[in-house]
């Protein structure tokens, strides 16, 4: 049984239907890229899964049906992600914006807080150490800047620090919404490493990544999803997928020049 | 060297601070107000000044704290003379305790509140009620006065946590006025008239009415409410600190900064959100109960929606989010329209143009808020090894 799979699901809005009877599924341990054009409903999936949009349907993780619960509910069984457009606060450190990962983990409360410092301090360091852990692990040079707010860092360190408040959670699934948006195409290799870190460094971890970068889809996932009109039109490996003539058509454009290796 | 430096500069503002409140003569206040200026212009024109004290100051926090709490328990004594400043000085520290609360909710978790009158009449009208008629012991009483703001609140907020942004800030602004509204017209609250003769707090038989001599020094009785005051505004301040620096502190920023990445880092952000809404109106409603056992009277106009408007305005200039700014905040607000008595009937005036000319200018406040450390020491890459952070 693969640890995540939906089955059916479907988020309309109005009229819309967003994501259209989508079954999906990734095993433990594997990355899937989900590919397909602007407004093809792949963030809507995303939003779905994390439970941000209702939607009907089956959506099964670990074994327990997830429709239904709150956002933050479904973190803590173990699904984390980042955003499109970053959604970092950029005048906290950046510290905080990992430690905030944490979140479901933390013991200390109100009550450590106010009256209990030393344990609370305690926790509090530990935390700090795992954070400067994850990220030593893209880039030194952020654990050295872990207080500075995180607005003075640039795009790059800013995804970085995205990507490590997600892995703070210690989620299963972890869920990467166009990590190289916005990107220039160094950055965009430099990203692709850190992901290759990532799947070094937790090798139990799901993965389910959207990109319209294929150079990125290529290199980190080996089956791909394809979406077009919020309904799943192709699944496979990478070569099979992008050989597939309703994604070339939707998604390349009808004649648009050799398969896959197109950036989009 | 720097230490002496340190209660040296402390001790000159708080000469210049008393020197200020109590000149009499035009030439005295004109003296007065233009060191002040001068002080001022030198730290913004010279780095290097400015830089020095800051350093100093950094370097020996705990011996400026101390310097600053003597200084503040001295003040009674050069202000003996005058009993109406000592209760200037006693209504800042009221509003420094508000203001902690205020800056838990709006500057912390941003959770708008304009209610903040409102929420001290809460605690103020509990003390009078329960105190008059029902006969409660005052120090009971002014216990139970900031729990009865909290459960208010927190019943008023469950129905409206969905409601954000400035929807929240009409629904709390309507709630002021529904408060003040109904304390009108109630029969049981006095109505216009409002509870009179609330009985003044006792501690073990010593009633803060009578006034007190210290070191062969005889104080205004209002000198027993400034320590107690006092002693309230440091304890919140100490309490709202260590939160700040916490886990909770941490968790309302994100959600206040971005609702849907703190929800999907497992925050329960109605959860989190009626927390800060609770602690801060537990602060208010105690800095209400105080003022209705020190005034020994409650009446609607205490509590209007100007007075929230005030308790706004002295977070937004202390800084949002700032615990020292907001002690620097309303210290400053509280005591300069009466020392300015001729601005009094433009009192609400002056605290609109603070709002707008902070918002404009200065928009992080006096003393802005500084990225939260934990009261951890060291830099930051030493996090990273075991052992990490000295003390």
């Amino acid at each position: 049984m693969s640890l995540f799979a939906t089955r059916g699901l479907t988020v309309q809005f109005g009229g819309l239907t967003a994501v259209d009877h989508v079954d999906a599924g990734v095993e433990e341990g594997e990355t899937l890229g989900l590919i397909g054009p602007n407004g093809s409903g792949k963030t809507t999936f995303f939003n779905a899964v994390t439970g941000l949009v209702p939607a009907t349907g089956e959506v099964v993780f670990r074994g327990a049906p997830l429709p239904g619960l709150e956002p933050h509910v479904i973190c803590q069984r173990g699904i984390a992600r980042t955003f499109q457009a970053s959604r970092l606060c950029l005048g906290l450190s950046v510290f905080d914006n990992v430690l905030i990962g944490m979140h479901a983990h933390v013991r200390c409360g109100l009550l450590e807080a106010l009256f209990r410092r030393a344990r609370m301090l305690s926790e509090v360091r530990q935390a700090l150490k795992q954070a400067a852990h994850l990220l030593s692990l893209f880039n030194a040079d952020l654990v050295d800047r872990g207080f500075d707010p995180v607005g003075a860092l640039p795009q790059i360190d800013r995804r970085r620090v995205e990507i490590c408040r997600a892995l703070a959670a210690q989620p299963r699934l972890l869920l990467l919404d166009e990590p190289s948006a916005g990107m220039s195409p160094e950055e965009t290799v430099e990203l692709m490493k850190d992901l290759q870190i990532v799947r070094e460094e937790m090798p139990g971890l799901s993965i389910i990544i959207i990109e319209h970068d294929m150079f990125v889809i290529e290199g980190v996932s080996r089956r791909v999803v394809a979406f077009n009109y919020g309904r799943k039109i192709a699944e496979g490996t990478f070569a099979e997928v992008a050989r597939n003539e309703e994604v070339r058509e939707a998604y390349l454009g009808r004649g648009s020049g050799t398969e896959g290796s197109a950036r989009a | 060297m720097t230490l002496i430096g340190v209660w040296a500069v402390e001790l000159g503002l708080f000469v210049l601070v008393v020197a200020a409140l109590l000149a009499e003569r035009p030439i005295a206040v004109g003296l007065t107000v233009a060191a002040i200026g001068i002080l001022l212009l030198a730290a913004r024109t010279s780095p290097r000044l400015w830089g020095w004290v800051a350093t100093a100051f950094r370097t020996h926090r705990a011996a400026a704290l101390a310097g600053a709490a003597v200084l503040a328990l001295a003040l009674p004594f050069f202000l003996r003379a005058s009993p109406y400043w000592t209760f200037v000085a006693t209504m800042a520290l009221v509003y420094v305790t508000i203001g902690q609360g205020m800056n838990m909710q709006l500057g912390t978790a941003g959770v708008i509140n304009l209610a903040g009158a409102a929420f001290a009449g809460l605690g103020g009208y509990t003390v009078g009620l329960l105190t008059v008629r029902l006969g409660f012991a005052p120090l009971l009483a002014f216990a139970i006065g900031p729990l009865v703001a909290m459960v208010v609140g927190a019943l008023l907020f469950i129905p409206i946590l969905k409601v954000r942004g400035h929807y929240l800030a009409l629904v709390t602004i309507a709630f002021g006025f529904i408060f003040n509204i109904l304390m009108n017209n109630l029969e049981f609250t006095g109505g216009p008239q409002g509870i009179k003769n609330i009985p003044t707090l006792r501690l073990f038989g010593y009633a803060f009415t009578s006034a007190p001599t210290l070191f062969g020094m005889r104080l205004p009785s209002h000198a027993n409410f400034y320590f107690a005051a006092l002693a309230m505004a440091g304890l919140v301040t100490w309490l709202a600190w260590r939160l700040y620096n916490s886990w909770v502190g941490l968790t309302l920023n994100t959600l206040r900064d971005d609702e849907i990445a703190a929800k999907c880092s497992g925050v329960s952000v109605a959860r989190y959100k009626l927390l800060a809404f609770s602690i801060g109106n537990f602060f208010i409603g105690l800095g209400g109960a105080f003022y209705a056992v020190m005034v020994g009277f409650v009446s609607p106009p205490d509590f209007d929606f100007g007075y929230s408007l005030v308790m706004v305005s002295v977070i937004i200039l202390g800084g949002l989010d700032s615990i020292p700014g907001i002690v620097l905040g309303a210290c400053l607000l509280i005591p300069l329209p009466e020392r300015f008595r001729m601005l009094h009937e433009y009192r609400l005036l002056l605290y609109g143009a603070v709002i707008v000319l902070m918002l404009l200018f200065r928009p992080r406040g006096l003393w802005p808020a500084t990225v939260r450390r934990y009261g951890l020491k060291g830099p930051a890459g030493s996090f990273g090894v075991a052992g990490g952070g000295s003390r």
